[in-house]
């Protein structure tokens, strides 16, 4: 790549990056984002619950800080925003839950404070109501407060369409695009990646687990941030209906949750234990795991640990407890100009409309000429999804593609077409194929999808087989061809 | 071809699923579909290239694809209906089922069904091993496809956890490709499969088995780097301490099979949890009428030739339900599994015909005798859970027996013999 | 295992027996056998060990990448590392049906090598 010149660089392309970058869209301004990973999404992002809430739920929140302002903010943007990306959006409400009276007075708490600030009157009911909403809590549960707004989305499928939406509006996006060193060079900052250089007026920083080693390599970190690793675990889709709300228990560990939730997809969520650790482990211990099971059956006593289909684990950067980890990092670095930093905790996802919007204002702040684009097109189609559609659509849709009638992914039931169109819009790994189309995620985990989606992805990207990769480079699936092993031992 | 009108739907082309379709359109069936979801008919047996197939059913040694191809030849000759690529996605009470393929998507009603499914293999996510989630890791079936049809290897340092069948036959394949087979690792104190695999898969290519070990841990961010290996005690429970690492660039899992149930239980039917199949009477039917299964979907088999006599029988009534327009009510016999004993297919039975029950033991046991109380009794020198068992009950006795609602069957040591 | 330990494989038993040379060439000792079958197998096991030997074949046919192969008849045992090593050079040509012989007298052990899979042109 020679030099590319932009005007605002965006480094990350996760639910934040992607988020500014679609939002600076809508206007007449450059801007280029970058991403160190194969794809969107595949960083702090994709380990998210994809829990879309206010954290009004915790004692932290209060208006005047930044953080519960921009969640307040953003909100009510977060199902409009969906619909025009045509991601899934579900309003499921939520419990948060109490064991004791100890935490009834905290719950009692967050009422009166959410009433005085007129956010509106929750109110505590008492067990046998909650059974009416969620029948098989855990006996020790005493009882809870109701948010009939809490919603779930998907956070890569979110990620991904903020991507598609932005570069359908004129961001150009980068994918395998790592930041090796950045210097500043009087108003300017010159990036250098492994694909090139690039030349930028302003630099936002939204790169998640790596947010502190970007801003440090040009002397602009101005914020403490640890990264926590935390470990979700999905139950099998059997037990779909068994929870039909989220459900949250004040955890023991601060800073932790322990919740359960359905997911867009049909299964059951549950997690999250934390832990501070090394950045890039994404490994999971026996000790974790244990953690999660039993704080699930502390909530919903009749699941078994075989149900679990799988458990993963992605990171969080944190303020420190003490400072306060309710605040963020959404704002102009002071010790180097041009350079934005933008990092929100939790809840990552609900915050993101909001953090893109404010990331906007702050740049009109700096004078960056912000001037909407009357060409601006906020709608995605999504990739049809065979599983969800009626027999009447099901029969266009093989009508029009014919690979729409060929069943790839059995227990998710994705087609073979939408496989193919999740490659069209930018999958280019195993993974890819599994956030855009489910395939691969069901209960056999792949094991009878996997050598088709293989199949596939070289004959779309014509490429061998050989080639293919899980996700990032060193992920390659299929190391030898046939006797290649043994040619090797007859050479040598 | 039009799924319109046909009169038998089977749904799954494999060793089971030919089986009872072959047996139903010779039973004079007009109309007999297959319905399979791959490429080919066959099922599993095109990838299972190794010999042991048809030593009873045609009594001769062959490889998977060769008994397969034995089917395909009688399916042509017969002129059953195939669909290939084809997947049925909806199946209801009433079998009214929807199949989808690229010609489009059918709603039909078929007078009987046969299910023919089969099994899938259990992954790696309900193991919850702790530690990374690199690539590199197969389970053996998955993997058994990609080197013997689509023609790569995985990795050149191999691990394969659990010694089922599948496991150890990879092992061996692996080994003759080139690969270098690290350890074979199983829970228990002995193989999940044939002593036959052990010798020839393992020991003849100096391959360690490590009994009584497993997996506590996976290393590697991008491809897998190496595992943690550890020994268990008698509850299975790894003891802290005993892990050893042992590098490898590749695992296979072969940690067990499960019926694959998910349109049955669409469609209503009763499962029995020891088998993870449908609960069958000795019509080989589900508690579902006109709706019958056979094969590794009602219990997992060991021996091909089984899944292809048991589907013969699914394949038999399902043909005469269509004929009469139903099948006969009877009043049955509930069989309980009693000492030893972990599942038994059928699970109900009829004292009006003869009946071949397959049984399945829990544990390894030598010296025992199979007790169906005044109707049969057999001895064996040694029982395994990797080997079921075929058990014959006359009518006759049956007829005598069949006072009670239930009969429990026992696997007892045999005394003072 | 020692050397001359071998494992029935005839049940799920699987006596071990071991066998020791008596006097002369042609008697040998065997202890552990649990029935006369497996006596047999021992012996034949441990004088002549053999395997039906089943592998691919690669066709250069992308459609059809591999066709699988056995011998005809069980070879002995220690030609089978060596068996893989002669399949790598085999050039197969389509249409092949199963049962072709695709070499004759196959590694000189008296069996051939026989296509188990069709491949169609």
């Amino acid at each position: 790549m020679a030099l590319l010149e932009t005007e605002i660089l965006i480094v990350g392309g996760g639910v934040l990056g992607c988020a500014i970058a679609r939002e600076l869209s809508r206007y007449k301004v450059d801007v280029t984002l970058i991403e160190k990973k194969p794809d969107l999404g595949w960083g702090i992002t994709k380990a998210n619950a994809g829990i879309v809430c206010q954290g009004k739920d915790t004692l932290e929140f209060r208006p005047e800080y930044h953080r519960s302002k921009l969640l307040w903010n953003s909100l009510p943007k977060m199902e409009p925003l969906c619909r025009e990306l045509g991601v899934p959006f579900q309003t499921i409400g939520g419990v948060e839950a109490c064991k004791n009276l100890e935490q009834k007075g905290k719950l009692d708490k967050l009422i009166k404070r959410t009433e005085k600030l007129g956010l509106g009157k929750d109110e505590f009911h008492w067990r046998p109501e909650l059974l009416l909403l969620e029948p098989d809590l855990a006996p020790e549960i005493i009882g809870g407060v109701y948010d009939p707004e809490i919603a779930i989305t998907d956070p890569i499928k979110l990620t991904i369409a903020l991507g598609e939406s932005a570069r359908k509006n004129g961001v150009e996006v980068l994918l395998d695009c790592e930041v090796e060193n950045i210097q500043k060079q009087g108003f300017e900052f010159l990036v250098r990646t492994n694909q090139g250089e690039i030349k930028t007026r302003y630099l936002v920083n939204a790169a998640g687990e790596n947010i502190d080693k970007i801003a440090r390599m040009v002397g602009g970190d101005d914020f403490v941030l640890f990264p926590v690793k935390g470990l979700i675990g999905i139950l099998d889709k059997k037990l779909a209906g068994m929870v039909t709300h989220l459900i949250a228990v004040l955890p023991e560990q601060p800073g932790a949750l322990n919740i359960i939730s359905p997911t867009v997809n049909g299964n059951l969520l549950f997690g999250i234990p934390i832990q501070i650790n090394r950045r890039g482990d994404y490994s999971s211990t026996k000790e974790m795991q244990e953690v999660a099971l039993r704080n699930l059956r502390g909530i919903i006593p009749d699941i078994s640990d075989k149900d679990v289909i799988t458990f993963f684990s992605g990171f969080l950067m944190m303020q420190n407890f003490e400072i306060g980890w309710h605040e963020c990092v959404v704002r102009m670095s002071s010790l180097v100009p041009g350079l934005l930093n933008a990092s929100v905790g939790y809840p990552g996802v609900s915050a993101a409309p909001g953090v893109a919007e404010e990331v906007v204002e702050i740049l009109k702040k700096e004078g960056v000429k912000i001037e909407p684009d009357p060409e601006f097109n906020p709608r995605i189609e999504p990739i049809p999804d065979f599983s969800a559609l009626d027999d009447q659509a099901r029969e266009k849709l093989i009508k029009q593609d014919p690979r729409h009638g060929h069943i790839i992914c059995r227990c998710e039931t994705v087609s073979e077409g939408e496989i193919v169109e999740a490659i069209k819009r930018g999958a280019t790994t195993m993974d890819g194929v599994k956030y855009r189309t489910r395939a691969g995620m069901g209960r056999c985990q792949g094991g009878f999808c996997g050598p088709r989606v293989m199949q596939i992805l070289a004959r779309e990207l014509n490429l061998p087989v050989s080639e293919i990769r899980k996700r990032e480079a060193g992920t390659g699936l299929m190391l030898y061809e046939s006797k290649e092993l043994i040619k090797g031992r007859m050479a040598s | 071809m039009k799924l319109e009108g046909i009169d038998l739907a089977i749904i799954g082309g494999g060793p089971a699923g030919m089986a009872a379709a072959i047996r139903a359109k010779e039973s004079g069936l007009e109309r007999v579909a297959i319905i399979e979801r791959g490429e080919y008919l066959g099922g599993l047996l095109d990838q299972c290239i190794h010999n042991g197939f048809g030593l009873f059913y045609f009594k001769e040694d062959l490889t998977g694809p060769e008994y397969g191809a034995r089917f395909e030849a009688r399916i042509k000759d017969l002129g059953i209906e195939v669909l290939l690529e084809s997947m049925v996605i909806e199946l209801r009470p009433d079998r009214e089922m929807v199949a989808v393929n690229r010609k489009g998507y059918f709603r039909t009603q078929p007078k009987a069904v046969v299910l023919a499914m089969g099994c899938r293999e259990r992954a790696r996510g309900s193991l919850a091993i702790p530690g990374t989630r690199p690539a590199g890791i197969f389970t053996a079936g998955t993997a058994q496809r990609l080197v013997n049809i689509e023609g790569y290897i995985p990795g050149k340092e191999i691990v394969i956890l659990g010694s089922g069948d599948i496991g150890m036959i990879m092992a061996r394949r692996l080994a003759l490709e080139g690969a270098k087979v690290k350890a074979v690792v199983e829970k228990l104190p002995y193989t999940g499969g044939l002593i036959r695999n052990q010798v020839q898969c393992l020991a003849d290519f100096e391959i360690p088995l490590m009994l009584s070990h497993t997996v506590t841990y996976i290393q590697g961010n991008d491809r897998i780097q190496a595992v943690e290996v550890s020994r268990v005690d008698e509850k299975g429970e790894p003891i802290p301490g005993t892990g050893k690492l042992i590098k490898c660039d590749t695992l296979f899992l072969s940690v067990g099979l499960l019926p694959e149930n998910e349109l049955s239980q669409m469609a209503g039917i009763e499962l029995d949890p020891l088998t993870g199949g449908p609960l069958m009477d000795e019509y080989y039917q589900t508690n579902v009428p006109g709706i019958f299964a056979g094969g590794n979907v009602v219990q997992v088999h060991d021996l091909v030739d089984n899944v292809s006599w048991q589907a013969e029988r699914a394949g038999e009534y399902a043909a005469r339900f269509v004929a009469q327009g139903g099948l006969r009510k009877r009043a049955r016999i509930t069989l309980i599994p009693g000492r030893n004993i972990k599942s038994i297919v059928p699970q109900k039975i009829s004292p009006k015909e003869d009946v071949e029950i397959y049984l399945r033991v829990e544990r390894p046991e030598k010296n025992v005798r199979v007790h169906v109380p005044d109707v049969a009794r057999k001895a064996f020198l040694v029982v395994s859970p990797s080997e079921s068992i075929k058990i014959k009950l006359p009518a006759e006795k049956l007829k005598k027996a069949a006072l009670e609602k239930e009969m429990v069957i026992d696997c007892l040591p045999k005394k003072g013999d | 295992m020692a050397k001359n330990e071998i494992i029935c494989i005839g049940c799920p038993l699987g006596c071990r027996i071991s066998i020791k040379a008596g006097k002369g060439t042609r008697n040998f000792e065997l202890k552990g056998a649990g029935c006369a079958e497996g006596k047999k197998y021992a012996l034949s096991e441990y004088q002549n060990p053999v395997r039906i030997f089943t592998a691919t074949v690669l066709t250069q046919d992308k459609s059809q990448p591999l066709i699988p192969v056995r011998t005809s008849k069980p070879i002995p045992k220690k030609l089978l590392k060596k068996a893989m090593l002669d399949l790598v050079n085999l050039k197969p040509k389509p249409p092949i049906k199963i049962g072709k012989v695709l070499v004759r007298n196959f590694m000189k052990s008296g069996a051939d090598l026989i296509a188990t899979g069709e491949w169609k042109t």
